[in-house]
Order: C-alpha cells, then sequence, then structure tokens
C-alpha cells in the first residue's frame, strides 16, 4: 500500500488538477484520479467519507479565495454526480496589470503586519505570502516600528462575512441607559473603526434607517439570516466615518484636569487647553466618555455636559457602593 | 500551522520559483520569511506533484520537476518543468479587505503615506481581490510625540523625557529606544532604561518635554531580545480576586487574557482572579466600570476601589448616592 498522501498534498493536487481541466471534473473524476483521493477510492461505492472529505476541502481551497466553479450541465441540472469542478485561470491569476512598486510592498507589509492577533490575522499572513509571490522586494524594511490593530469582538467575524454575503443579521444590542436588550435587524454595509472602537454601519431594518452601531455593545451572537439586500450607491464606509466625524466634532466636553496626573497626561494630550487647568475632549459616545473619565476617580471634573457630570457621577457612586462606599457604607 | 496556510504557501511559492530561476534556498527563505528547511520541504512536495494527466496516472510529463542535482550541489532551485501555474493567485476578498483596514491605520501616522497612494493601493486590491472586499475603515490617532520617537528607534538615538509613570511619580528617563508599537490608539515605546538597566514600556502619552541625547553611544548589553508581548507579567505581580458581570468580561480581555478561568457567580456574573503591578491601575479599571466589576478581595484593594471612587465622587460635593 502507498503511504498516506497529506493534506496538503491533497489539496494541492486538486488546485493543480482543477486548473489544468478546460471543461472541468466531475465528482467521480476527481475522487477516482487526484492524487490523495484516488488512493481512498472504491470503484464499487461506498465512498461517503472520501466525498465528504472532497465537500471540506472545496470550502478550504475557497476560503484562500481560489474561484473553484461548480458547473451544472443543463440536461442534467439537478444530478449531482454530473456536476462539473473547476478554477478558471482567468479568474485565478492575479491580473497581470496589477504591480506594486517596493514603497508600495514596504506599506502592504506594514499593513498587513498590523493585524498580528485575532480576527484577520490568518488573512493578513496569507495576503502577505501572495505578495512575496510575485517577488517584488520591499523598499528599506520598516525597522522598530510596529503598528497593531485589534478586532476582539466576537462579532466581528460573524458581520464581515455578513456584509460579504450580503445577509441581513440579527443581534441582540443594548444601548447605554436601557436596561432591555433589543433585538436589531440589520443590513450591514461596512465596519469602521474610529476612536479606537469597532462600529458596523448598515441599514436597521425596525428603524429603515442608516444606524451606526458599537460592537462592543452586542450581545449574543450575530444571525446571519437567509435574506440578502442590493448594495446600495456611495461608499458606505466612507460615508459611516464621515458621520462618526461629525458627532465627534458635534460633541464637546469641559474637563479639568489636576495637574501632573495620569489624567492631565493621558486626556491631556488628547485635547485641546480651553482655561486654567481646563482641556476640551471630542468624542462620539457619552456613556464611552463617562468610563474613560469615572476610571481617574479624583483627578478629572467634569464641567460640561451636565448628561456627562450625571454619567461620571452614577459611574463613581455604583463602584464606591459596590466596594463598601457610600450611604452608610 | 494550518493546512489552509500551508496550501497558500505552495500556491505563493510556485510562481516566484518561476520567475526566479535558480534562486538560493536561502534566498528564498529570507524572502518569504521562513527557516530554509521549510523552503526544501515545499520543494520537495511540489517536485512529486502535478496533474492526473490524459493517463490518469500522473506521468512523469504531468508532474513538476526540478533541477534535483542543481539543488543538491549548489542549493539553488530551478524548475525544469511546470504544470497548470504560472501567476501568482489574487485576493481573497477577506485578504484584500484586511490589507485595505491595515492600510488605513498606517496611512494615517506620520510620514507614511498620503490619501492618495491610499486610494490607489485600495483600487488595485479590490481589482487584484476575488469578490468584493467588505468596506472596512479605520480612522487612526496618532500621537503628536510619535514622529520624534519614530526617528530616533529608526536613528538609534538615545532620548530623554519626563515620565509620569503608572504611579503617578514623574521622574526623567533616559533610554535607549527599540521599536515603537501600538495597540489601535494606545502607543508605546519598548526601550532599555538606562537608569534601571532593564527593559521598560513607556506609554507615549505619558511622555513629556522629549528630547534627544546626541551623539550617545549605547550602554545596552548587545544580546538583549526584546520579547512579543509588551506587558510581562512580574514575580512581584499580586493576585486579585474579582467578580464580574458577564457582559463585561470580553472588554477586559486586555486584563484577563482570551480566555479567562472564570467561575460561576451569582446571577449574571462570574469570579475570575486577576494579576495586577499595583493599586493605582487597579482602581482606575474597576472605577471606570461603575460597578460592573467589584473587587471581593484582599481587603486593601477594595478599600482602595472605594476611596478612589469615594475621592472622585467628592468632588461633585457629595459623597452619598
Amino acid at each position: 500500500m502507498a503511504a498516506a498522501v497529506s493534506n496538503e498534498e491533497r489539496l494541492f493536487s486538486l488546485v493543480l488538477a482543477l486548473l489544468a481541466t478546460e471543461t472541468g471534473l466531475t465528482k467521480a473524476d476527481i475522487l477516482s484520479s487526484v492524487q490523495g483521493y484516488r488512493q481512498r477510492y472504491r470503484a464499487n461505492g461506498g465512498n461517503a467519507s472520501l466525498e465528504r472529505q472532497f465537500e471540506r476541502d472545496k470550502e478550504d481551497i475557497r476560503d484562500l479565495g481560489v474561484p473553484l466553479e461548480s458547473i451544472e450541465l443543463p440536461a442534467d441540472q439537478g444530478a449531482v454526480q454530473y456536476t462539473r469542478y473547476r478554477i478558471p485561470k482567468g479568474e485565478y491569476d492575479l491580473p497581470a496589470d496589477v504591480t506594486f512598486t517596493p514603497q508600495e510592498i514596504a506599506l502592504l507589509d506594514l499593513a498587513a503586519l498590523a493585524w498580528r492577533e485575532g480576527s484577520l490575522s490568518g488573512e493578513s499572513r496569507r495576503a502577505l505570502l501572495k505578495l512575496r509571490s510575485l517577488g517584488i522586494e520591499s523598499e528599506e524594511p520598516l525597522i522598530g516600528f510596529a503598528p497593531r490593530l485589534r478586532a476582539r469582538d466576537a462579532a466581528f467575524d460573524p458581520l464581515q462575512q455578513a456584509i460579504e454575503r450580503r445577509r441581513v443579521v440579527a443581534f441582540g444590542y443594548l444601548k447605554p441607559g436601557e436596561d432591555r436588550v433589543r433585538r436589531r435587524r440589520v443590513a450591514p454595509l461596512a465596519l469602521v473603526q474610529f476612536g479606537g472602537r469597532w462600529h458596523v454601519h448598515g441599514t436597521d431594518l425596525g428603524a429603515r434607517d442608516r444606524r451606526t452601531f458599537l460592537l462592543s455593545r452586542i450581545t449574543g451572537p450575530v444571525e446571519e439570516t437567509a435574506e440578502t439586500f442590493e448594495a446600495p450607491p456611495g461608499e458606505p464606509a466612507e460615508e459611516a466615518r464621515a458621520g462618526l466625524r461629525a458627532v465627534f466634532a458635534a460633541n464637546r466636553a469641559l474637563l479639568e484636569l489636576t495637574p501632573d496626573t495620569d489624567a492631565a497626561a493621558r486626556l491631556g494630550s488628547r485635547g485641546e487647553p480651553a482655561g486654567e487647568g481646563v482641556v476640551a475632549v471630542h468624542f462620539t459616545d457619552l456613556a464611552l466618555l463617562a468610563d474613560e473619565v469615572a476610571a481617574f476617580g479624583p483627578e478629572v471634573l467634569v464641567r460640561e455636559p451636565p448628561e456627562l457630570v450625571d454619567a461620571v457621577r452614577a459611574r463613581l457612586a455604583a463602584a464606591a457602593a459596590a466596594h463598601g462606599g457610600g450611604t452608610g457604607g | 500551522m494550518r493546512v489552509q496556510d500551508r496550501l497558500a504557501f505552495l500556491l505563493a511559492l510556485v510562481p516566484y520559483l518561476l520567475d526566479n530561476d535558480g534562486v538560493p534556498v536561502a534566498q528564498a527563505a529570507a524572502h518569504f520569511g521562513v527557516p530554509e528547511q521549510r523552503i526544501r520541504d515545499a520543494v520537495e512536495l511540489i517536485a512529486m506533484s502535478g496533474v492526473p494527466g490524459e493517463t490518469k496516472a500522473y506521468q512523469p510529463n504531468d508532474l513538476f520537476d526540478i533541477d534535483w542535482d542543481r539543488l543538491e550541489q549548489r542549493d539553488e532551485i530551478a524548475i525544469t518543468h511546470q504544470v497548470a501555474i504560472d501567476d501568482s493567485p489574487r485576493f481573497s476578498a477577506r485578504e484584500a479587505a484586511a490589507l485595505i483596514a491595515g492600510l488605513q491605520y498606517v496611512a494615517a501616522l506620520p510620514a507614511n503615506a498620503d490619501r492618495e497612494t491610499v486610494a490607489r493601493l485600495t483600487a488595485k486590491l479590490t481589482r487584484a481581490a476575488n469578490g468584493a472586499p467588505a468596506a472596512v475603515a479605520v480612522e487612526g490617532g496618532a500621537d503628536t510625540r510619535l514622529g520624534l520617537v519614530r526617528e530616533a528607534v529608526a536613528a538609534g538615538t538615545v532620548l530623554v523625557f519626563d515620565y509620569l509613570n503608572g504611579r503617578d511619580e514623574r521622574e526623567e528617563r533616559t533610554v535607549e529606544p527599540l521599536r515603537v508599537e501600538s495597540v489601535d490608539e494606545s502607543w508605546y515605546l519598548r526601550a532599555w532604561d538606562r537608569t534601571r538597566r532593564a527593559l521598560r514600556t513607556f506609554r507615549l502619552d505619558r511622555m513629556r518635554d522629549v528630547r534627544t541625547l546626541d551623539g550617545a553611544a549605547p550602554e545596552r548589553p548587545e544580546d538583549i531580545e526584546l520579547p512579543e508581548r509588551i506587558f510581562q507579567p512580574s514575580k512581584q505581580d499580586r493576585s486579585v480576586t474579582i467578580e464580574v458581570a458577564e457582559a463585561v468580561v470580553p472588554l477586559l480581555a486586555d486584563y484577563l487574557g482570551d480566555r479567562p478561568q472564570t467561575q460561576p457567580a451569582r446571577r449574571g456574573w462570574v469570579r475570575t482572579r486577576l494579576r495586577i503591578a499595583h493599586l493605582h491601575g487597579l482602581k482606575r479599571l474597576v472605577a471606570g466600570r461603575g460597578g460592573q466589576v467589584v473587587v471581593v478581595e484582599p481587603e486593601d484593594a477594595r478599600d482602595a476601589v472605594r476611596d478612589w471612587a469615594a475621592a472622585g465622587l467628592a468632588r461633585y460635593g457629595s459623597d452619598t448616592i
């Protein structure tokens, strides 16, 4: 008996076989002739586990961005054994006119390396391989510079997939100040990181309007529904970003910072001076700023807006009470 | 490594080898940033692989072939017969989206790229992808000190600055900068601290009066290596027991790790342990969570949080709820 064929060799052989065929191969052709399958193929049937293997392999290959097609032959509509599979070369190959300069490669290297952990790190690693494949040497590598982007929210991956597939999603969303999670049905259009936090922008089918949601406020799983939607015209990511910028510019808090404290160093770096010991800080979300300000305890006194004063006081009071402080504590 | 990554590597390596006939193994390994053995293993697999061919029997003419003598004698790779593949593969939609988002993030940093470059590259990546990439945008935030600190890292210049540490103590630090790192919007300098004679991590937004010490020669040991993780646990760290509202657990990933060990507590809450360097960081972390994170023990940690929150509240002229 021949030595076992590795998964890597089987997948590679499948890609080669499907690239080499013009007319496509049937599942029976593949299982009986392609390296890694043929060794386990039984001519008189009983290939169920091998067929399942092929289904998984197809998914793995498509996941890499390889355009693995299934062609249903008109005469045999619906009969699975007559489906033919192939990878059209014209859609597999990187278009010949897409080239990158060494400076562009250096920038893309940095862009790929920014995703070193969590969501999209696998994709970036593989994108980097494909860039390397072009054989272009990067301009002077950027030594000692390691920017890092993260997407830790569990909702990130399912939302990105739904955006790609244009599927409506449903999720629970907890707005600050509300004690009940509300169910939202959204046609997701773009993911936007703003102020270090991920947002999803889309059409809220309940409100029948565009909305931007914070991923950190999504509770429970994001469910992809069977419902699809048409892509609206325009650039949703840019529109969402412009929307967040406008909110950011319109919201302004005045904070009095105790000199020589962590709050003065950090919030001071971010705001503009607005009087003796006071800085003006812009924000997109009052509740998030209140979390941040409350953390600095006595180092910050909120002057404006009154809603922020209330939110910070409520947090401090709750924290004190939970640790035995406050009335009767 | 996952099998998909291995497949992606093979599909990337073949066109590179075809374009770089006779490339030395060491050069290919350096180009892809992998060990030489990885290249050798992949080349061996490629040379055995091919298409079923007309006979469906993988005849020699249906397989890749390489110049084996040249590989053995000169450690150079030359493909002498190719099948099926000649070009680099396209990006998947997700791969393109990852690059585009990363690009927007790094482009927002000083001296990296202008909007035009980003737009041009985004268009290229979109065209080079199989399927429309999901729209992902990143609004980056740069620190005003970033330019200067980054230049110092690149030039190997010694930096001097006033630093406010996590215990609210300000002092002058003299460091040999090694790497600038960020995590989303926060920027860090990792450096050799000349006074402490040790590696330290500094937040850029806690630095003041950053200046260079020109002409200073490095003093750090030559064999020093930066650990991959920014924050290293220390033997002096203390352990604190906390209870956390379940919804808040993912937001504490920086402190608890990606898979924290938790036990159920009262309904909707879990109990877990946190390692901290000092109470100054803990009281901030807990106060910012408005009662959704509660320190159970030790007692002095509970007191520190209560006093901190109460002092904050007192600034608004009240100490009761």
